[in-house]
Order: C-alpha cells, then structure tokens, then sequence
C-alpha cells in the first residue's frame, strides 16, 4: 500500500498548492485523483514520482523497481523511432539493445503497435503516440503507473479505446494505477477508488469506492454503479468548487 | 516554372552587361564584360583552383575549430552557470570587436611566419559566436517533460547529455553551423587581406593581387570563385541538416 500522509507544498511566494493531504492507495488498485484545475493533483502525482519534495508530510510504500509515468503530452523524442522511444528506460537502466529486444517488442505488442515499431513520432497519430508513452511506461513493467490526464487531448473515440485497452492492461499486469483527471465520466468508468480534491489549497474532499466488475465495457455506462458513482462524485466536485469560492 | 527565373535574370544581366560594356566603351579596367572574365577564368585557372582550395582549407579548418569549441564551450555553459557567468562576457567582447581591428595583432603574435595560422584563428573568431550561442540556447530547449523522464530513470548526466541535450539542440546548432560556415569563409577573405602578404596563397590574395595590378577580370574570376565556393558550402549544410532532421521537421511543434 501507497501512503500520503499529510503532504503539503507551499511556494515560497506564499501559494499553498497542497495542504495536509493524506491518500491510502491500495496495490494494484485503480485509483483516480478528480479535481478542478489547480487542485495540485499533478503536484501530487510529480511528488510521488519523486520528481517534487513536498514542503511537510511523507510518502511511504512506493513499490520497489521502476514507476512509470505517462504525461498529457505523449512526450516522445521527435528524433527517435517508436522502438528507441519505447527502449528508453530500459536503455537509461543499461539493458542492452539485445536484451531489451523482447520487452520492447512485447511492449509494443501490449498496446497493439507491433506493426509501427519503425515509425517516426510525427508519423503517428495523437492516439498512437499516446499508445507508444503507454508502451514506454510499461516496458520497465513497473509496479506502480502514474497517469497526469493522459487522454485529455484526445478525442473522445479515440479516448474511449484507449480507456478499455488501458483497463485490459491493468487487468492483465496487476499494476497499481493512479489516474489524475478532471473528467468525472472517465474516472468513474476506468476506476476502483476515486479522491475528490478541491483547489487552492489542494485537500482530499472525499473519497469514492465505485463498485462493479473489474472487466468494464460500453455495458457498464449504463449500470447502476456507474450512474451513481457519476452522481456522487459530480456532487463532491461541486462542493470542491464552492469551497474554493 | 519559377525555379528557373533566377537563371533567366541572370542571364538577361549577363547580356546588357556584355553589350552595354562594348556598346559604352567602358575601360576594361572599371569593368570588364563577362566574356573577358570567363577567358580569365580559363586561362588562370590552375593558379585560381590552388588559390581557391588553400582558401577553402582555411575555411573548413576555421569551421571546424568554431564547431568544436563553439560546442564545447555551451556544453560547458549550459553545465555550469558559474563558468557561464565568468566566460560569457569575454565572448561577446570577441564577437563585438572588429575583426580587422585585432588582425594586426593576431598577425604580429603568430602570422609573421605563418600567415595561413593568423588567417585561421581570425576566421575561427569570426565563425565561432554562432555556434556558441545557438548551441547554448538548443542544449536548454529541452522539453520539460523528456527531462522529468529521465530524472525519474536516474539518467547519468552523460546519458542527458547525449541522449537529450544534444538531440534536442540539433536543430538550433545546425542553424548555427550555416550561418558559421558562412562567417568563416568570410573572416577567411578578410583576415587573407588584413594579414596577405607575398606569402598569402589564397584567393582572398589573388585578389588583392589582381586589383593592384590592374587585371580586373582575373579580380572578378577570383570573385565569382568565391561566391560559387560560399554558395556550396550553405548548399553542403542544408543537405545535412535536411538529413539529419527529416523526421522531426514537422513533429518538431505541437501534435497534428
């Protein structure tokens, strides 16, 4: 398990973008972090990456190994085909090109890129890139992904698939997710626990445990689970932004 | 259709320039027609080639020692902001001054008995700014996000160097590299008239040569020598860079 205890972080002009948040995250959970902009929910996601101190507070039970990070920008090397791209970590860890073969293969094969190993970024799609920062990510086989609003710049068809195949995945590799949007639909869908934050100062409003199967298709949109879940968190929202008010 | 205008303007050129010349009577000496400098071409021509290819050694010579220590120097600069800070100031000092103001002195210090090492230093002065300074400003154009992973990979600050800064500082350091490889044949010409002497072998030399004896088709053979030589070694560079950044030419901004 993930603990945030008490994290804080305060600039020093005076801004305080986090304040006393605490957040257990169960392993292997799905857990989404929802909240207005300048909640500080990618903050919070760069603090557990280790990319950002927090001002107070602590983060314990990282997983050991690699944590993989997928941004809203695909964030590729224009210079570098998708194979290179997908190489990256392994290659900054020391794996050989040989070694790395196999995993960036089955990498690749993971997010349905098999056939564009070769591509250049500027060739592919906004989805498809999205699917080689996926691959990216995952070539470590990380225990822990963080996502920071990964499909945000996506159309919503392509938004949608990339939902499914990203529950496939963490259905299929057991990593625990953590997923930070400002959709209350995709949270819902794509989620086991959610974490309502509320703005300037970023604090955990409420949580939320949706309910219903671990294997969710278009069906799920019209269950009950989904529908309330998207009701309650919609009303928690709400109330995050009338305290920021 | 519009390719081949530039060639048709030139020749119309060439064609009043030849009849207006006979037409006028102009002395040969103000201004020869274009028929004269091609048979001046031709006839000096292997004393004009060895003039050319000592120029151009210079040339790339000065290039190449304005790459390397252009790059070097913002490798440095971009690693430490205390050597930036102590260094940049002499740089802009070098790069404001004159050339020809501190050819004398360069001459006096290591020319007197090789001209062609006076004449490479003050080209590799002229030539080297460029690459400085787009270098500088190309290693710090990284895209934040490539940054942040590969601190979360624990890269080696050599792994950001070669596998992120400098791809990332390619294309600002190729711009540079074409407007340098056009300043070092141009600091070569000059610092060839500052620093010639009998010794200067260049075309820079040939002519200042022509113009004292009066051969002024020789002068504008030796000219169009240069211009020819300046014309494709930008030509040379686009190439490059045309290679080298085909695959990110349009990935370079925003998604599409």
């Amino acid at each position: 398990m993930l603990t945030l205890a008490g994290i804080g972080k305060s600039y020093p002009n005076g801004l305080v973008a986090l304040d006393k948040v605490s957040l257990d995250i169960e392993a292997g959970s799905f857990t989404s972090i929802v909240g207005p902009s300048g909640c500080g929910k990618s903050t919070l996601l760069r603090m557990i990456a280790g990319l950002d101190g927090p001002s107070a507070g602590s983060i314990q039970g990282r997983p050991d190994g690699e944590i993989g990070l997928v941004f809203q920008d695909a964030t590729l090397m224009p210079w570098a085909d998708v194979t290179a791209n997908v190489y990256l970590p392994l290659r900054l860890a020391g794996v050989s090109r040989l070694d790395a073969a196999p995993r960036i293969a089955e990498a690749l094969a993971l997010v349905g890129l098999s056939d564009f190993a070769g591509a250049y970024p500027r060739a592919l799609s906004g989805g498809m890139r999205m699917r080689v920062a996926i691959a990216r990510a995952l070539v470590t086989r990380p225990r822990l992904l963080l996502m920071d609003e990964p499909f945000a710049a996506l159309d919503e068809i392509t938004r949608n698939k990339l939902n499914d195949d990203l529950l496939r995945l963490w259905r299929e590799q057991g990593f625990t997710t953590i997923f930070v949007t400002h959709s209350v639909f995709e949270s819902v869908y794509l989620s086991t626990d959610i974490a309502v934050m509320t703005p300037r100062p970023g604090r955990v409003l409420a949580r939320h445990r949706i309910l219903g199967p671990a294997a969710r298709d278009a069906g799920f949109r019209a269950s009950a689970a989904y529908l309330d879940g998207c009701r309650a968190v919609s009303h928690d929202l709400e109330r995050a932004m009338a305290a920021a008010v | 259709m519009t390719r081949f205008l530039p060639l048709l303007v030139g020749i119309v050129v060439l064609a009043v320039w030849e009849m207006s010349v006979r037409l006028l009577y102009v002395p040969v000496f103000v201004l020869p027609p274009p028929s004269m400098i091609a048979e001046a071409l031709w006839t000096n021509f292997p004393q004009l080639l060895d003039a050319l290819l000592e120029t151009l050694k210079l040339t790339l010579a000065a290039f190449a020692a304005s790459f390397a220590g252009g790059l070097a120097l913002a490798i440095l600069f971009v690693r430490s902001r205390l050597i930036e800070r102590s260094l940049l100031p002499y740089a802009v000092v070098l790069q404001v001054t004159p050339i020809v103001a501190i050819a004398p002195l360069i001459v006096i210090w290591v020319g007197v008995d090789h001209v062609e090492r006076a004449v490479l230093i003050l080209a590799t002065i002229v030539a080297f700014f460029p690459i400085l300074s787009n270098a500088s400003f190309g290693l710090r154009s990284v895209d934040p996000g490539l940054a942040d992973l590969f601190r979360l990979y624990r890269a080696t600050g050599r792994q950001r160097l070669w596998l992120l800064q400098l791809p990332s500082a390619l294309p600002a350091l190729l711009a540079g590299a074409r407007i340098s490889a056009g300043l070092a044949l141009i600091g070569t010409v000059v610092a060839e008239f500052v620093a010639g002497s009998g010794e200067a072998t260049g075309l820079a030399w040939r002519i200042v040569e022509s113009a004292n004896r009066l051969e002024i088709p020789r002068m504008f053979a030796a000219l169009l020598l240069l211009s020819l030589t300046g014309l494709a070694l930008n030509a040379a560079i686009a190439q490059i860079e045309h290679r080298l950044l085909r695959h990110w030419h349009a990935g370079h901004g925003e998604a599409g």
